[in-house]
């Protein structure tokens, strides 16, 4: 895109040297090409930076509504609720009185590994999850200074580590029938009780050998422990299984890819799409047995929806990153999917980018609301998508309402509604040997894990995302068990106008952002909003913040001791108060410059995200600590 | 494996074309060669017949040169050039001429084979319509006889150059840089081609072969290469195949079916159906493929795969796996 | 006479130092294609600087590739191909430590970079031994010791044709430069 001026913002010669030299001629008619306005694309994508006045609704016009359990101050999973809206009922803190928000009192986990993981609180007990070695604490919230409980150690194989691509994280545990039940990097679902922390039961569900990692935080529907694994960059193929929350017991098995009767397709699955209609199509759109080490893991978010006992995700990219080495499709990953929670049987699915060239996963969550449209109410979710696109789709039937750019994009120029198809632009498809630069959205995606939250009091989706893009070099990949299957170098560095991070507010019904904060470095923390109207995230140099709801004033933040990619949650204390609380702790793959120690001397460390981060190190430190905050 | 009906490896060579890009280029060496010899023997005929006439002159006691020799040599000078341009036009519209013969592909929907180039070796991969119809092989290609194949050509790290002389002309393979051409073998046989870009060490133990052959056969062919590998049934081969896996091998080969999937070396799928090992340089026996996987050094030094120090029984176990993969 | 022995003289001395400048250069752009026997493997490797009781002589393999070109170039190639880059990058780390700075958890000598391949690592490091051939390791560790600007720097290539910071990746290191002891403010990185 001539638009954004040359390439790697380096800027032209001075003004002088520029009306002189012909280099400095043609950079200033590019300039004044895109002044009169060739680039519409841009205006639409990026949002407002002016919040509109805090007198005004957030979001004009019928608002979106969404299922929420009753608030009992609990967070019992760390999507707080089925429909993943994160919204805390809680009122105590508001827009008005946040800002005499103080810590209350903290906790070290002693890991200083990336923690993108949620307290848990349940029965007045919390309980946290920590990065590798996954060490499960519980914190007694009645006594003053929640001194801790228990402790409960999973001793996973430290070899594991090895193989995890992005930070060894864990993004928490989840509460139920009395039992705690969480991943553990080593492929381990484990439950553990929640009163004595006796281990429960056990399975193990994958090998590191095959470059199998586990990282998310399960969701527990009725009687079913329902995880998924990573490992998209190990050639690990992708499924969701089911554990009898009662033993342990694996009930079923949902590959991403391979043969009809594996990936539990059958008369049930009727895609929206003909693009996604078809027998076996999770081996016909690979080459000879390449699905096998295909990827499609699922190592993101779980949503369901008990009117209809549908459980949504999304699958992971495909392996390797080279896309030239897995012609076709490659079904069925980078897609939402939605299955049956009893036997898990496939009701649709659709692939959101066919062949993926990036490593635009799909596993972002998808907000189950209902939305007024065209007259009728549509039963819908919501998903901002890694390729740059935030999809409004009917989740009855994997209808694509609208998929409207939340970021810059120059890898597509649409996804035609009409067909569900992503509209590459070929010259942005990654080559071997050469180098193909101004990719947007860089791999990490216009968004990647970090959930959203919705609040059904302003109508607006609070999505923390980045501002990246990058240079990618194609490479030839060899499969190899257990050691990375990528093929590509790539090197990332700051979007259209150089502030990497931001928080934006989007209108789910409108299709556009309402507003939207610029942060320096990457927003890879959670959001939580409350009906007191406050947004909370943090950001990754530390700083936890607070911002109002309805426009997007900051109203309060603080430092904590290292960069924050934890999800906030905010629950009501024994004491009757409403209490914030976080990890503090940088890593993840943003943050692994930090978290590992990597030399950004090498500009394709960390998959490229070094080279966007090398000024992470001035900015924080590893961590490990639990800031629990309230008002005085 | 050879029928009646099929040529032998017959002789690598431009001059015995098999199919119509190599006859044209045939046509215009031969062409090329009449034109030559014909302006040589006048040249040289003129040469000798300026020498014997001043000879005989001097012999005849007069200057060797003549008087008129001044405007004969203007005319000399003006006969050479026109000439020199008139032949010149004759092989530039020749050229042009077999150079439109030679360029599009006569026909709607080839067989289409990407042809990577490696040292030193020939990654063969056949496309199709469907993703899954598409299989990989290495240093042997597969035509069937009549029909025009048109060729991806691509290169993992230098320059090398595709050239089966009976069948076409050489055609380069650029890393970074995708070019096709396609022939046509008009005649059944085996045909053998070779590197013709200086690649390194072994650039002159880069062949390959291409087998001409009737469509029935073509497509039997194809069926078999699509498949994954055999499966061992005897206990020698199961434990080939182990060593195979747990060993060196799968750090560099693949074999569909099985979780060796590197693209480092060649794909030995069907290792045993080829002709030759080690693009061309050995005939695919029992004894030349224990020679080679034990110390291919000493047959190809500098070739990328290194040494193997295998006990014996493990290494026959080995042989007998991989003489499996038919 | 005199100019005529002044110009032999000359041509006599720039005629050696070409000689000696082009023989010196043999051992470093040797190619030995078959080593045999395989190159020694080491014995007794030490991870640690403690010893209790008065300290013995630690013996340090010889690593034959130490500063030949070939192997380095070798060494760079199968680190690609092994999938050494997808966890080290191309020395700056991301699943696994940079190799680039001077920061060694398992030891930086030849013999201790070799272990470290061989046996693998608690933390994660697979264990190539039985996959990967001894001369292959120790083309493996030359190239290591490289990223790090520890051998010589007339072995290094030129150039390498990837997506760099700077041209040719083992040349990222100037011996010079400090190797990341003191790591300069992020406003005055390359």
């Amino acid at each position: 895109m001539a638009c954004a001026g040359p390439p790697n913002g380096r800027r032209p010669a001075s003004g002088v040297d520029a009306a002189i030299s012909l280099k400095g001629r043609v950079w200033l008619a590019a300039a004044l090409l895109c002044a009169a306005g060739a680039c519409t694309r841009e205006q639409k994508a990026e949002p407002a930076r002016v919040p509109a006045s805090p007198a005004l609704p957030a979001a004009a016009g019928p608002r979106a509504s969404v299922a929420l359990d009753a608030e009992d101050g609990q967070w019992t999973m760390p999507a707080k609720s089925y429909s993943a809206a994160r919204y805390s009922q809680l009122g105590e803190i508001t827009a008005d009185n946040v800002k005499n928000l103080r810590p209350a009192w903290t906790f070290s986990t002693s890991v200083l590994r990336g923690h993108e993981e949620p307290p848990i609180i349940v029965n007045n007990t919390m309980y946290i999850l920590t990065p590798f070695p996954n060490i499960l604490y519980a914190l007694d919230l009645t006594k003053q200074g929640a001194p801790k409980k228990w402790q409960y150690e999973p001793k996973p194989q430290s070899e594991a580590q090895g193989v995890a691509c992005c930070d060894v994280v864990n993004r928490g545990p989840s509460y139920a029938d009395g039992k705690i039940v969480f991943n553990t990097l080593d492929n381990n679902v484990v439950a553990v009780d929640a009163a004595t922390g006796k281990e429960l039961w056990k399975t193990r569900v994958g090998d590191i050998n095959t470059g199998e990692t586990m990282t998310m935080a399960p969701l527990v529907v009725k009687n079913k422990v329902l995880v998924g694994n990573s490992g998209g960059e190990m050639g690990v193929r992708g499924w969701l299984k089911a554990l009898d929350l009662a033993s342990g017991k694996v009930l079923w098995t949902a590959y991403s890819t391979g043969p009809d009767d594996e990936m539990l397709i059958g008369s049930r699955f009727k895609p929206f799409y003909p693009k996604d209609q078809g027998k076996n199509l999770g081996v016909t759109t690979w080459q000879g047995e390449q699905w096998k080490i295909g990827g499609g893991t699922v190592w993101g978010w779980l949503s369901y929806d008990p009117q209809s006992n549908l459980v949504f995700y999304g699958t992971a990219n495909p392996g390797p990153w080279n896309p030239d080495q897995r012609p076709g499709d490659n079904k069925f990953t980078s897609s939402l999917v939605a299955r049956d929670a009893d036997n898990g049987e496939a009701v649709w699915a659709f692939q959101m980018s066919p062949h993926d060239m990036h490593d635009y996963d799909g596993v972002n969550e998808s907000i189950l609301l209902d939305v007024p449209w065209k007259g009728q109410t549509r039963h819908a979710l919501i998903h901002p998508d890694r390729n740059g696109y935030v999809y409004l789709m009917d989740r009855t039937n994997g209808e694509v309402l609208y998929a409207e750019p939340f970021v810059h994009i120059t890898t597509s120029r649409r996804v035609n509604v009409s067909n569900g198809s992503l509209e590459y632009v070929p010259e942005k498809k990654p080559r071997v040997g050469e180098v193909v630069r101004d990719i947007c959205p860089a791999s990490p995606g216009g968004k990647d894990w970090q959930p959203s939250s919705f609040s059904p009091r302003t109508g607006l989706v609070y999505i923390p995302h980045q501002n990246l893009c990058e240079d990618e070099e194609g490479l030839e990949a060899n499969y190899i068990s257990g050691t990375p299957y990528v093929g590509m170098n790539v090197r990332m560095y700051a979007g259209p106008g150089g502030m990497r991070g931001r928080l934006t507010a989007w209108d789910p019904i409108a299709g556009r952002a309402a507003w939207a904060i610029e942060e320096s470095f990457p927003v890879w923390s959670g959001t939580v909003v409350t009906a007191g109207d406050v947004v909370f995230y943090g950001t990754m140099d530390g700083w936890f913040k607070a911002v109002d709801a309805r426009n997007g004033h900051p109203l309060w933040q603080y430092k904590t001791g290292s960069g924050i990619i934890g999800q906030p949650v905010t629950y009501r204390g024994p004491d009757g108060k409403q209490y914030v609380a976080v990890m503090s702790g940088v890593g993840g793959w943003a943050g692994a410059i930090v978290a590992g120690n990597l030399d950004p001397r090498d500009s394709t460390a960390a998959l490229g995200f070094a080279a966007a981060m090398k000024d992470l190190p001035d900015a924080t430190q590893k961590g490990g600590t639990l800031y629990v905050f309230s008002l005085p | 494996m050879l029928q009646d009906g099929l040529r032998g490896a017959l002789n690598q060579s431009a001059l015995e074309p098999a199919g119509p890009q190599a006859a044209k280029v045939t046509h215009l060496w031969w062409f090329a060669l009449a034109i030559a010899t014909t302006v040589y023997l006048l040249t040289m005929g003129a040469l000798w017949w300026a020498a014997h006439r001043a000879r005989q002159r001097e012999l005849r006691g007069e200057a060797a040169v003549g008087p008129e020799a001044e405007q004969g040599m203007t005319r000399g000078v003006t006969y050479s050039i026109a000439a020199t341009i008139v032949i010149l036009l004759i092989f530039l519209v020749t050229d042009l001429s077999v150079g439109r013969t030679l360029s599009p592909v006569p026909s709607k929907h080839p067989l289409t084979i990407e042809l990577t180039g490696h040292q030193w070796w020939w990654e063969v991969t056949y496309a199709d319509t469907s993703p899954h119809g598409r299989f990989t092989t290495a240093n042997e290609i597969h035509v069937p006889v009549g029909e025009p194949v048109l060729f991806v050509l691509q290169a993992q790290d230098v320059i090398h150059s595709f050239w089966v002389p009976n069948l076409a002309g050489k055609k380069d393979l650029i890393p970074g840089y995708t070019q096709s051409m396609w022939f046509q073998a008009d005649t059944a046989g085996l045909y053998r081609g070779q590197c013709a870009e200086f690649c390194g060490l072994q650039h002159a133990k880069m062949a390959l072969h291409v087998v001409a052959e009737s469509k029935a056969d073509y497509q039997r062919w194809v069926d078999q290469q699509r498949g994954t590998a055999a499966i061992p049934t005897d206990s020698a081969a199961r434990r080939g195949r182990e060593i195979f896996l747990t060993g060196t091998c799968a750090m560099c080969h693949s074999i569909e079916g099985t979780s060796a999937g590197s693209h480092a070396g060649p794909d030995l799928t069907h290792l045993a159906s080829r002709r030759t090992i080690a693009a061309g340089t050995l005939p695919n026996t029992r004894g030349a493929l224990g020679g080679w996987v034990v110390d291919p050094q000493r047959i190809k030094p500098g070739v990328r795969m290194p040494p193997n120090m295998l006990k014996p029984q493990d290494l026959d176990a080995l042989l007998t796996y991989l003489q499996s993969l038919k | 006479m005199r100019r005529l022995s002044t110009v032999r003289a000359v041509s006599f001395a720039v005629a050696s130092f070409l000689f000696a400048t082009s023989v010196a250069g043999c051992r470093r752009e040797e190619r030995r294609f078959r080593e045999s026997p395989p190159s020694a493997t080491p014995t007794t490797v030490r991870v640690s600087a403690l010893q209790p009781g008065t300290m013995q002589d630690t013996t340090h393999a010889r690593n034959p590739y130490e500063n030949n070109a070939y192997a380095q170039s070798e060494g760079q190639r199968l680190f690609g191909w092994y999938n050494c880059a997808g966890c080290h990058a191309n020395g700056g780390g991301g699943m696994g430590p940079p190799l680039m700075d001077d920061q060694w958890i398992y030891g930086s000598s030849p013999e201790n970079i070799y272990t470290t391949i061989i046996q693998g690592r608690p933390n994660g490091m697979p264990s190539f031994a039985g996959k990967i051939p001894t001369t292959q390791v120790w083309q493996l560790v030359t190239y290591v010791r490289s990223l790090s600007a520890q051998n010589s720097t007339g072995a290094r290539s030129s150039r390498t044709d990837h997506m760099m910071m700077y041209p040719g990746s083992s040349s990222l290191q100037d011996p010079e430069k400090p190797k990341n002891s003191f790591r300069p403010p992020a406003s005055e990185m390359p």
